[in-house]
């Protein structure tokens, strides 16, 4: 499924929000998280500085996408960009900061009128409301409105597809079916969420949890007035709360959203709200796409997924379109898992032996090269999430070339001078995973490793390498996987691919299935430190000991390159949102 | 034969009312030959036919030598050569997309395998998957076919109708929906031909009701003809007629049509690696590299233009001799 | 005349039946056999068990086969009910159901990607016949001249070309090298004739091209053997001009057997070119059809294979009834 037509099979396993800060640079290691501004565009300026500060309103904004929404319902909304599309249209308790770079992972108040009182125990969130709060309708947005979008969530038989955080963290043993099964009369039924008044709302957690502000972020916990709750049919025509509100919804071919007129300005500093009407159109030619972004009548890929190989040899090849250009590192990581319950992997010189064995550049030339594929990964902590280090290499990548000698010194090590045979797991619906399987087998054969691919469903990745016991059955030794997080923090990150608790019969990401006390213990340790350095600090001390283990070969640092339409203003790329803020765009002619 | 609308293979036999008037009134002074002898000798004598008919034993041989080849001019196919490609663009470099004398054909663009390698493996793939799904379909339509013709009444009518309701079946859909479904490794064979046996299996099942109608039709005529009337009436049980008498009469559309769904079936195959259902990566095939052109096919040309007319020259020769073979063994469908 | 229509027609709705029952059980049962599961398609990253039952629920996944199949058919014939929620909307018939993905009615889908493959379809066809009649015919008059052999030639190269590679070296050629045309792209005849009639032009010549091959081969041998019979030479001996030869009594038997092919080509790229379409990136049935296959989405898949399988049925049965109009010897009864 390559080429054109892999562009027709929207990714049926949700992106998510990955995380990342400040440098989305090239290899530098720039640290320029402060707000600077500049006029003047240039190669990849987007990713470290807003590009053409403007505060000109009007005129269209013309997004594209060479990929389907997932879902305009905010309780659904999971790909990347589809949460960037919800803040136009609908506002969260919290929301990240508009700001480049690292200031851009911190959250600010939207609805609420400002950060959560906490008890002491960490148990117990309090929000107020602003005042003068509206939907698109006029109708007051109350604490209740925010608790019933949050109970349609519990509703997976209706709305499925989206962030299960907040069940996870809410539901506490009642087994809430969601507002469509609920007995309640006002429809407002979980236990767990307090509305005492129209302006507050009360959640009691079952612990304490840092991340929990961060879920809320996510547009499942936008408000839904329950009189325009459609339930499966919602995404069609969601209500607004923010600057914009849907004009039409046609699933596959596009949307246009237009302004809010019931939306106040002055309730909401985090928003620009410039273009008059913004229209997404959604396409199956990505090729097509790029060719009108580059002549001007497409202002940007909505998707983010970065331009196709033609055109970006196009753009690499001449200075001027160069300079509209940007590849920021979008906080994934490409890598191989080795999973350490199938031998010979059980033993650790085995799986030293495939990490010295493959070759670095031909990993990040399967990727797309250093430029539209990433820069080549070091270690399993994204560089901008806080208390990651680029430069902590334990493998020794970064030099580019395989370590063939190391490799054979293992292979002895493990009892296994001649090699031995495994399975590569790759999905077949990602062509650049399949790329690097190619390109792991093909190193891993020069010590005498024979690799067979496997290719397998991608959609069926919960069922098949997020199965330990079918893992295991089939005898996979190596899972090509890409990752990243929800949460803009070390655990958000790590945690789930390395953590004891985080193995699941099904659905499963840690791959390996590490179950080490200590690094265990460095998470939960991290989860309960006030101080974000501190956690940091813990964080960075379990991605070494993961590292130790030899359990992931990393290949890139994931990047995608972008092409913006020189006419766009307030470009930037947002840190917590992993692409650019769209709801700061405006354009510069008023067309 | 699955490939309904956009590969069409319609049948072009049209029996004239007369055939002598076509024929050299020489052949008619040769006397005593055997029908094999004739044709024989009509199939030297066309020319453009003999060229397809090199061709084809030149790609065989390819196929069959692909190891030494490869040892002799190329790269083993799935090795890779980063210093032949330029690390940002990932285009090969030199110019006509790394044409060598190293690499006869280039190297691909991204990890920089020997085109010339992967073409040579792809004629192994695409010819024993053609061969061999052309075969099924044979096997089958002859078995179907003749059981049809000769035994008639219900036998005759439920067969019909499950040939009209194959050839009324969207088959490259459903070709592509089963080939994605099924696992990639089957009965300890690898992925490479693990999936030919699926595809020769899928195509060739899709293609069986084609020779099957015209087995059919030439049953049903020659049961009425006075040798199988004569030697039923001197006692002959079915099955002798069926396979002494009547199949020696078939032999010659079978093979013409056999031939000329070959080329359908290359088509096919190729057709199902471009939209990424056929030989899985790393195993090279034509279609499977027409569709990684796709990426590339404007900054490097050369790498979409090699397999495709790879793809048009072996078609092409079987169409060619086909063709000539028809005219051959049968003079009359000109 | 009657009574075989109604036979036909009736045969028509059986052979539909089947292909939808025949399509439903495949792609029902390879789930089972290969152990995955369509559920899977709609959870987010996270393969909450809870998420994962709530899906199937919503998809009717739980019920038996015959159970969704009999959902299936009485959808088509009287509607069918869907619960979403809060309320229940009413699918009227023909309701071929909802997409997993996008939770869309599938029949308006597939009716807005018609006129995209019709297009596709008419056009080519047009092209396609015109010059491969025209050519054939020639062929068979100056049989053996330099002109036949050439045009043979060419048309065997044709019918040796997949679309998949005349389709990249017309695209590479004509859009991005000389930039003489726009890239393919369909707009509605009625929003703006010239950019319909631009953005479909290299669709039509590369699938034309291809079939125009095929139909200048059948021509001329139809042509030969048609100049060959009695009553043509009867013709000429009675002194008729060979234009009044070839034109009234040439061509009229000549092209009959080509009636045949052309309905079943017609009907067949009706129900989808998918090779063409995924080629040119245009979005009509064929395209509909590869994404219902990539995300295992039933109710597209049927629709798309109804769709298809009604299109060649159709054209068969058009094509026997003209075949009783153009040619007095076949008679329906």
């Amino acid at each position: 499924m390559a080429g054109k037509t892999k562009v027709m099979v929207a990714a049926a396993a949700a992106l998510t929000l990955g995380l990342t800060a400040a440098c989305g640079g090239g290899s530098d290691d720039d640290n320029s998280n402060t707000s600077s501004s500049d006029t003047g565009a240039a190669f990849n300026a987007s990713s470290t500085k807003v590009v053409n500060v403007s505060d000109k309103k009007g005129g269209t904004l013309n997004l594209w996408s060479p990929q389907d929404a997932d879902s305009f319902d905010p309780a659904i909304s999971y790909y990347a960009w589809t949460i960037n599309m919800n803040r136009l249209y609908s506002r969260t308790l919290m929301t990240y900061t508009p700001k480049v770079g690292a200031d851009g992972l911190i959250l600010t108040p939207d609805l609420a009128s400002a950060a959560p009182e906490v008890s002491a125990d960490g148990k117990t969130y309090t929000f107020k409301l602003k005042s003068g709060l509206k939907f698109d309708d006029g109708t007051a947005i109350t604490s209740k409105d925010v608790k019933y979008g949050i109970e349609r969530i519990f509703a997976q038989d209706v709305v499925p597809g989206g962030p299960l955080y907040l069940i996870e963290e809410l539901d506490q043993g009642q087994g809430y079916k969601g507002p469509y099964k609920d007995t309640d009369p006002n429809k407002l039924g979980l236990k767990t969420v307090e509305t005492p008044d129209d302006s507050t709302i009360v959640f009691h957690l079952k612990a304490a949890n840092a991340n929990f502000p961060y879920e809320l972020a996510l547009p499942g916990g936008a408000p839904v007035p329950q009189k325009r709750d459609t339930g499966a049919k919602y995404g069609l025509a969601p209500a607004s709360s923010g600057p914009y509100k849907f004009e039409s919804i046609q699933p596959g071919k596009g949307a246009t959203l237009v302004r809010n007129t019931n939306w106040d300005a002055s309730t909401d500093p985090n928003r620009k709200a410039l273009p008059d009407k913004i229209t997404l159109t959604i396409t199956t030619n990505a090729e097509d796409m790029d060719a009108r972004l580059i002549a001007g009548t497409a202002d940007m890929d909505a998707s983010q997924s970065g331009v196709q190989t033609q055109a970006r040899t196009q753009i690499l090849t001449d200075e001027k379109l160069k300079a509209n250009a940007a590849n920021p590192n979008n906080g994934f990581i490409r890598y191989a898992a080795i999973v350490s319950k199938v031998a010979p992997f059980d033993n650790i010189e085995c799986r030293k032996a495939v990490i010295y064995a493959s070759d670095p550049t031909t990993l990040q030339t399967a990727r797309g090269g250093p430029v539209a594929g990433g820069d080549i990964a070091t270690n399993m902590l994204p560089p901008n999430i806080l208390g990651a280090d680029k430069s902590y290499d334990p493998y020794g990548r970064a030099q580019g070339k395989p370590q063939v000698d190391k490799a054979k010194a293992a292979l002895t090590a493990c009892g296994k001078p001649t090699g031995f045979d495994t399975k590569i797991a790759v999905r077949n619906n990602k062509p650049a995973e399949i790329a690097t399987a190619t390109a792991l087998q093909a190193a891993l054969k020069t010590v005498g490793i024979n690799a067979a691919i496997e290719q397998y469903d991608g959609s069926q990745i919960a069922t098949v390498a997020g199965s330990p016991n079918n893992v295991h059955k089939k005898g996979y030794g190596i899972i090509i996987a890409g990752w990243g997080a929800d949460f803009p923090t070390g655990y958000g990150y790590l945690a789930p691919l390395a953590m004891g608790s985080f193995i699941a019969e099904n659905g499963n990401f840690n791959f390996p299935e590490i179950n080490d006390p200590a690094i265990n213990d460095l998470f939960t340790k991290g989860l309960a430190e006030k101080d974000a350095t501190a956690a940091a600090a813990d964080y960075q001390a379990a991605n070494v000991k993961v590292m130790d283990g030899y359990y992931f070969l990393p290949f890139v640092f994931d990047k995608a390159l972008n092409y913006y339409n020189p006419r766009l203003t307030n470009v930037y790329f947002h840190s917590g949102l992993a692409m650019v803020d769209f709801a700061s765009l405006g354009v510069s002619d008023g067309k | 034969m699955s490939l309904g609308p956009e590969t069409s293979l319609h049948d072009e036999t049209t029996p004239t009312a007369d055939a002598a008037q076509e024929r050299d009134p020489s052949e008619k002074a040769i006397a005593g030959r055997s029908l094999k002898q004739i044709a024989w000798r009509r199939l030297k004598k066309d020319r453009v036919a003999v060229g397809g008919g090199i061709v084809i034993l030149v790609l065989i041989l390819i196929a069959i030598l692909a190891p030494l080849l490869i040892k002799l001019f190329g790269h083993p196919f799935d090795e890779y050569h980063n210093d032949k490609i330029d690390p940002t663009l990932g285009l090969p470099l030199g110019k006509l997309g790394g044409i060598s004398g190293d690499y006869l054909l280039g190297v691909e663009p991204v990890n920089g395998r020997d085109i010339f390698s992967r073409i040579v493996y792809g004629a192994q793939t695409t010819l024993t998957v053609a061969f061999l799904s052309a075969f099924l379909s044979t096997i089958l339509g002859v078995l179907f076919g003749m059981t049809a013709g000769f035994v008639g009444g219900w036998v005759d009518s439920i067969i019909s109708r499950i040939m009209d309701f194959l050839l009324a079946f969207p088959q490259l859909l459903f070709s592509i929906a089963l080939v994605s479904v099924l696992p990639q490794t089957m009965f300890g064979l690898n992925a490479r031909w693990a999936r030919s046996i699926v595809l020769i299996c899928v195509i060739g099942f899709f293609g069986w009701p084609y020779i099957g109608r015209i087995v059919r039709g030439q049953t049903l005529s020659l049961r009425e003809r006075e040798f199988v009337e004569a030697s039923r009436s001197l006692g002959a049980r079915s099955p002798r007629i069926l396979f002494r008498e009547m199949l020696p009469n078939l032999a010659a559309p079978i093979l013409v049509y056999t031939t000329l769904i070959i080329p359908t079936n290359i088509l096919t195959e190729a057709a199902l690696s471009f939209l990424g259902v056929g030989i899985p990566p790393p195993f090279p095939s034509w279609g499977g590299m027409l569709s990684d052109a796709l990426q590339f096919y404007r900054y490097d040309p050369m790498f979409m233009i090699i397999p495709g007319a790879m793809i048009f020259i072996t078609v092409l020769s079987f169409n060619l001799f086909g063709d000539g073979l028809r005219d051959a063994l049968d003079p009359k469908a000109r | 005349m009657l009574a075989y229509l109604i036979r036909r027609l009736i045969n028509a709705v059986v052979t539909l039946l089947v292909v939808t029952l025949v399509t439903f059980g495949v792609f029902f049962l390879v789930p089972k056999a290969t152990g995955s599961d369509p559920a899977l398609l709609y959870v987010g990253k996270q393969a909450d068990p809870v998420a994962v039952e709530g899906i199937r629920t919503k998809l009717g996944l739980n019920d038996p086969i015959i159970v969704q199949y009999g959902k299936f058919l009485k959808g088509i014939v009287a509607g069918r009910d869907y619960s979403n929620g809060p309320d229940i909307t009413h699918c009227s018939a023909p309701c071929l159901g909802y997409t997993f993905k996008t939770n869309q009615e599938v029949w308006p889908i597939l009716i807005d990607a018609l006129p995209v493959t019709i297009s596709l379809a008419i056009g080519a066809a047009v092209l396609w016949v015109l010059m491969g009649v025209l050519f054939g015919v020639i062929s068979a008059l100056r049989r053996g001249s330099i002109w036949d052999r050439g045009v043979m030639t060419v048309a065997l190269a044709g019918v040796s070309l997949p679309i998949y590679f005349t389709g990249l070296l017309a695209l590479s050629i004509f859009v991005y090298g000389l930039k003489w045309l726009p890239n393919a792209e369909y707009t509605p005849f009625i929003d703006n004739p010239i950019k319909w009639f631009t953005g479909l032009i290299l669709p039509w010549v590369t699938l034309a091209f291809l079939f125009a091959a095929t139909y200048a081969r059948l021509t001329r041998a139809n042509m030969l053997e048609t100049l060959g019979e009695d009553y043509i030479r009867t013709a000429r001996a009675k002194g008729l001009r060979e234009r009044t030869v070839i034109g009234k009594h040439g061509l009229r038997s000549g092209l009959t057997p080509l009636v045949t092919v052309f309905g079943l080509d017609v009907g067949a790229l009706l129900g989808g070119a998918i090779l063409t379409e995924a080629v040119f990136n245009l979005r009509g049935l064929g395209y509909w059809a590869l994404q219902g296959i990539r995300q295992n989405d039933l109710p597209t898949i049927l629709g798309v294979t109804l769709f298809a399988a009604f299109f060649i049925v159709i054209m068969n049965l058009i094509v026997d009834l003209l075949y009783g109009v153009i040619d007095p010897r076949v008679r329906l009864g």
